[in-house]
């Protein structure tokens, strides 16, 4: 019984994070039909300048979170401007010259980053780094705590932005039906731009949080892109509400795996990205997809 | 037009088979890596290029066949004899990922197949008979550099050729229906997955001897050296940068990244620019070019000859 308070407690909070940076992807996959691979190089991106805004001006890492979303957007338009928008999009699915472009751009932030702040690896440590509560009479850390609470701060935000404004009403209309949308007179090019600073916001946001949990080099961010597009994967590309749901089962089954089983934890990542190939593999639609297959299924008999 | 670029291929092969005789070994060593980029390219390109199925997950194979020869040759089998071996694992390998891997579409096979690489990744650095982080060292005196040259620069040649087999063959024709239109290909009757599977062995035996090759040749194997990160981009960058699904683009570009690799490590500065650099061609590439520098190519001589047309339409005949 302790074991399944832990694990729920720690899966929550790690859901959170997790559905983060999975948002990010998600928003421009749903607009652009991108698979951005410069996620990664962009999440660590957002933990080295938050690092730098805490290490030059010591300014606390979450409140650094208030500067590295703006400047992300400004970022993830440029972005857009740059490479973004000569990607003409094709109909039903992600191209390969996409995926291609952004592994690009992954590897030129990448190399940025040595020059920067060189290969040496690098961490956050603050006066509550090491600190704990007892939550549930579960032991958790204090910043894995205020992630959660970031997290759950920058989602609300987004999901306010995407059901009252403008844009956001936009944004949700290409995502379901592009031709309708520029049918109504959707500024189809402002609203990509606004998606990909969004995503661009969401991975620097992301990639601040995971700097105050684990230790960062120009490297960082693979296996969270992998785990990112496993959470998309498999809640189902497009649905908002599917991301946080996708987000909390990859971490049920991380946490969960981690007590219940003696799998190393250095054969944790090899876990995740298996799932993700199986999910890739079993769910092509997604968790949604596999709900209405049943619900078929049941209407059927 | 197929003559011209065969024939340069031929004179090619016999300037690298001569070259021991006038070469110094510094030079020699430059062009055993320009022969293993021209191996991992061309095996890449046979199910990357011409049936469209863009992997970064090869770096598992190499390391597969590197494996493979050094674990054996620790027990005392003779390096060389253990080559069939890895490349049957990895062709083993790679139907074992294939058949869930190619029910995926574009870009979904395409992060499947960074999953595993990574997967391969962290498994080979974390069970112990492969020495985990620290890798194995070959066995002492199994080393002979004009052996590894031959054989790496021989396998080379067999693997454009084997390109250039693949692309004329029925197997080549249905590869490129796969590519061009998957769903119109299953209506006519080619069997995709079959021969996305055929085509992704074939290529995981190729990239594991050279995998095998790689570690006769370097003596020591570690995650951090057949799976490294620079490795493992290039196999996709060389067919890319040089023209994907062509039999010449693969070479090409496995010229363009060893030259690269040579000239940037003359240049303290630059040493650590290569991210930059392959990063800002794969850009510029995709932008500008996606069919590399043989589509590069070939539309310099579809201007020329438009050019030439406008003059005189007779000499367009000729051509």
């Amino acid at each position: 019984m302790p074991e399944l308070v832990s694990v729920a407690v720690n899966s929550l909070l790690a859901a959170g994070l997790y559905a983060t940076m999975a948002y990010g992807l998600a928003v421009i996959y749903g607009v652009m039909r991108i698979i951005n691979l410069a996620h990664a190089g962009l999440m660590m991106l957002g933990a080295y300048v938050t690092f730098t805004l805490f290490d030059r001006f010591g300014l606390d890492p979450f409140v650094g979170l208030a500067l590295t979303g703006p400047l992300f957007f400004l970022l993830g338009v440029a972005l857009h401007r740059l490479v973004g928008r000569r990607l003409a999009r094709s109909g039903a699915g992600p191209s390969m010259e996409s995926l291609l472009l952004t592994f690009g751009v992954w590897l030129v932030l990448q190399n940025l980053a040595y020059y920067v702040w060189s290969g040496d690896t690098q961490s956050i440590l603050t006066g509550y780094t090491l600190k704990s509560v007892a939550i549930l009479g579960v032991r958790v850390g204090v910043p894995s705590l205020l992630v959660f609470g970031a997290s759950a701060v920058s989602l609300v935000f987004l999901n306010v932005l995407l059901r009252t404004t403008y844009l956001g009403k936009a944004i949700r209309a290409v995502t379901q039906n592009r031709d309708a949308a520029l049918l109504s007179g959707v500024d189809a090019d402002r609203i990509s731009a606004t998606a990909f600073g969004l995503g661009t916001a969401f991975a620097g946001l992301a990639g601040g949080m995971l700097s105050t949990l684990y230790a960062f080099t120009p490297d960082f961010g693979r296996s969270f892109l992998l785990k990112a597009f496993c959470i998309i994967v498999l809640g189902g590309m497009e649905s908002v509400t599917g991301v946080a749901v996708g987000a909390l089962v990859l971490a049920i089954l991380e946490n969960g795996l981690a007590v219940y089983t003696s799998v190393p934890t250095s054969f944790q990542d090899a876990v995740s990205f298996t799932l993700l190939f199986l999910a890739l593999v079993a769910f092509p639609q997604g968790l949604p997809g596999l709900f209405s297959r049943f619900a078929r299924r049941g209407a059927l008999h | 037009m197929k003559a011209l670029p065969a024939s340069f291929g031929a004179v090619a092969a016999a300037a690298a088979l001569a070259a021991p005789f006038v070469l110094e070994r510094g030079t020699l060593n430059d062009l055993w890596s320009l022969a293993l980029g021209v191996i991992l390219a061309s095996a890449w390109n046979l199910l990357g290029g011409f049936a469209g199925q863009v992997s970064l997950g090869y770096s598992a194979f190499l390391g597969i066949g590197a494996y493979t020869t050094a674990l054996l040759s620790l027990r005392g089998v003779h390096p060389f004899l253990t080559l069939p071996l890895g490349a049957l694992l990895a062709a083993l390998f790679s139907i074992v990922i294939g058949l869930p891997a190619f029910r995926l579409r574009g870009p979904y096979f395409t992060i499947a197949t960074i999953g595993v690489g990574e997967a391969v990744r962290v498994s080979a650095a974390s069970v112990s008979f492969t020495g985990g982080s620290g890798g194995l060292r070959m066995p002492a005196g199994s080393f002979d550099f004009q052996l590894n040259y031959y054989s790496m620069v021989v396998l080379a040649i067999l693997s454009v050729v084997l390109a250039a087999a693949v692309r004329s063959s029925a197997f080549g024709h249905a590869l490129a229906a796969i590519r061009q239109d998957i769903d119109g290909a299953e209506a006519l009757g080619v069997h995709s997955t079959r021969f996305k599977l055929a085509a992704h062995a074939l290529s995981a035996a190729v990239v594991a001897l050279a995998g095998s090759l790689y570690a006769i040749n370097f003596q020591y194997i570690a995650p951090g050296s057949v799976f490294d990160f620079r490795l493992s981009l290039s196999i996709v960058l060389m067919p890319i940068v040089g023209g994907v699904g062509t039999v010449a683009g693969p070479v090409l570009g496995a010229l363009v990244f060893s030259t690269l690799q040579i000239k940037l490590l003359a240049v303290p500065a630059l040493r650590d620019a290569y991210l930059l650099l392959y990063g800002g061609l794969l850009i510029l590439v995709m932008l500008y070019e996606p069919k590399g520098l043989v589509g590069l190519w070939r539309r310099l001589v579809a201007r020329a000859r438009s050019a030439g047309s406008v003059r005189g339409p007779e000499v367009s005949d000729a051509g």
